[in-house]
């Protein structure tokens, strides 16, 4: 076990970093935000973290915090300027936030190590202090997607005419989806960076929008589990894909390709539809639907092929 | 036309005073006033087009108004957005069911209930933050509001997994869920036997004896006949005939607009 563990230290340490990247991007997009900020936010955390225990000597969780805080901050403004755009106007948006964020670390001479980047980015940062920061952030993702906040998260993503009937503002829900999704774009960069101790403008960019979309893509964008999923997969994969040499990218390309047709709902939701199945035929096994035991009590008469229509008998309900 | 049925001192429910919606130089609604008294079920008629639909999208301020006036309990709240009109306990349903397809039928219900936890004082103690993060599994008001359409046996249904009948009635029970004081409902029996629409219309009166007052856009004049206590009839945005549900269908312009100028004259 520990074995496996040192071998693939750093697999497992681009599998948390990579789950909270995807998570950025997914967060928003489980609100009917199509915002890929989370990516910049990542080049933003990974920048001032290094700066800061470079330039100030900070230790790991100040660094983390402050770039927490830094990308919460420039995502809200960025939120407050775009919010009101939707679709793929927003998505162009926050790709060329992504793209600007890039420019500027290339740019930015001494501060940000100009084409090189910033090295020696050296803290007390543990694993055990990374899978303990990622576990509460599924944590308190998770617990956004069930109960009242799930539901309402649901309703604004679905249906914004109708989230608004329900006295749900659209305005706070996603100016809190641009939010949310700086400051984990922000620690997932922060995270990277102590651990790998160098960032560079070839770190970040439109390629991280890719690999965090890919990873929702294919293991679901609806829940963190999917993200979960698609963390795994996408980390290890090219890794375990060295094996075939140069066919790695094709075979890469074709898995994601054949995914995106086959499985429009991740994997995840290919385990939710199954579950829901299996669930719908336990139950009609144990309990007929109202409207079949009414008929089978002879006490309605329903149309060919709708046997779940309401049944109109009051002993019908349990 | 003829007086309210019951011409009180107290104040409106609801007043529309000259409401206009225009899109372009398309007039959807076009100078349209009326006022709703506590505890009465109205109604709107009208054809295709007519602008029923667009009247109660400006009415819960989904839709932009040209011009007019809307005042709830006598206040205005024109300016007021669509998201706070939960507060003042306005639910409504809609013409094309919308029920949200990952959630199921329980939880589509209590999406109504939710909204009484953050913008209803009259629970007293205000939820802490992770109460209402969480929100309660299941309302009371909702185990009343499946009770009363009689949705029990399909709690755990998806909406995939219902008739389109039992989705309105997920429909109008989300409604309720919301305790409104206001209801207003777009086509609330299409899609349905006549039985059920018999039931809905006996589950509406039902709510106006309790004192909930109601607004009903509705194709069939039958059930509009044996539901509603006063009828607005519009054509091309604008109110026709207003009065008794009898009288109304009655009217020679009604029937005009709903049968045509040869058709309406020899009904």
């Amino acid at each position: 076990m520990m074995d496996f563990y040192d071998s693939n230290l750093v697999l497992i340490q681009a599998t948390c970093t990579g789950l909270i990247l995807a998570l950025s991007i997914q967060v928003p997009l489980r609100m009917g935000v199509f915002s890929f900020a989370g990516a910049g936010s990542y080049g933003i955390g990974a920048y001032l973290a290094a700066i800061l225990v470079i330039e100030q000597e900070v230790s790991a969780f100040v660094a983390i915090g402050a770039a927490m805080l830094a990308t919460a901050v420039i995502g809200l403004l960025l939120g407050l300027l775009i919010f009101k755009l939707n679709g793929l106007y927003l998505a162009m948006a926050t790709v060329a936030f992504d793209l600007i964020i890039g420019v500027i670390t290339i740019n930015g001479g001494e501060t940000t190590g100009g084409s090189t980047g910033l090295y020696g980015v050296i803290t007390d940062f543990t694993m055990g202090q990374m899978f303990a920061l990622t576990v509460i952030v599924l944590a308190l993702v998770a617990l956004s997607e069930v109960g009242r906040t799930g539901r309402r998260v649901d309703a604004v993503r679905d249906d914004p005419e109708l989230a608004l009937s329900m006295g749900i503002s659209l305005r706070r829900y996603r100016l809190t989806a641009f939010v949310v999704s700086g400051a984990l774009g922000g620690l997932a960069g922060a995270m990277n960076v102590l651990v790998r101790s160098a960032i560079g403008p070839l770190d970040i960019g439109f390629g991280l929008i890719v690999l965090g979309l890919t990873m929702i893509i294919v293991g679901g964008s609806r829940s963190w589990k999917g993200a979960v999923i698609g963390a795994i997969i996408f980390t290890w994969l090219p890794d375990i894909l060295t094996a075939i040499g140069e066919w790695q990218e094709l075979v890469y390309g074709i898995i994601v390709a054949l995914a995106a047709v086959f499985l429009p709902r991740g994997i995840y939701g290919v385990l939710v539809d199954l579950n829901k199945w299996l669930r719908r035929r336990r139950r009609e096994r144990r309990d007929p639907p109202p409207a079949v035991a009414a008929e089978q009590a002879g006490d309605i008469d329903p149309k060919p092929g709708d046997v779940r229509e309401f049944a109109l008998n009051e002993e019908t309900v349990p | 036309m003829s007086a309210q049925p019951v011409e009180r001192t107290s104040t409106p429910v609801l007043e529309l005073r000259d409401l206009a919606v225009h899109f372009g130089g398309v007039r959807a609604v076009d100078g349209v006033s009326m006022k709703l008294m506590p505890g009465l079920i109205y109604g709107i008629i009208g054809p295709n087009g007519s602008g029923k639909s667009t009247l109660l999208g400006a009415i819960t301020r989904l839709t932009r108004m040209t011009r007019g006036e809307l005042l709830f309990d006598g206040a205005s709240y024109a300016h007021v957005p669509p998201s706070r009109l939960a507060r003042l306990r306005v639910a409504r349903t809609f013409q094309m069911v919308r029920l949200l397809p990952d959630l199921n039928v329980r939880a589509n219900i209590q999406i109504g209930a939710d909204s009484r936890t953050t913008s209803d004082d009259r629970t007293g103690s205000r939820p802490s933050w992770f109460e209402r993060l969480r929100g309660p599994a299941v309302s009371p008001a909702v185990v009343d509001a499946i009770r009363r359409t009689r949705l029990g046996g399909f709690e755990s249904y998806y909406p995939s997994e219902l008739s389109y009948g039992t989705q309105r009635r997920v429909e109008v029970a989300r409604a309720l869920a919301m305790d409104p004081r206001l209801l207003l409902l777009d086509e609330p029996t299409a899609g349905m036997n006549q039985s059920e629409r018999a039931e809905i219309s006996g589950l509406l009166r039902d709510l106006r004896d309790e004192g909930l007052t109601q607004l009903l856009v509705e194709h069939d004049v039958q059930m509009m006949m044996d539901t509603c206590d006063y009828v607005f009839a519009m054509n091309s945005g604008q109110l026709i005939a207003e009065g008794e549900p009898g009288e109304v269908v009655r009217n020679p312009a009604v029937q005009e607009a709903y049968l045509g100028r040869k058709w309406g004259r020899d009904a």
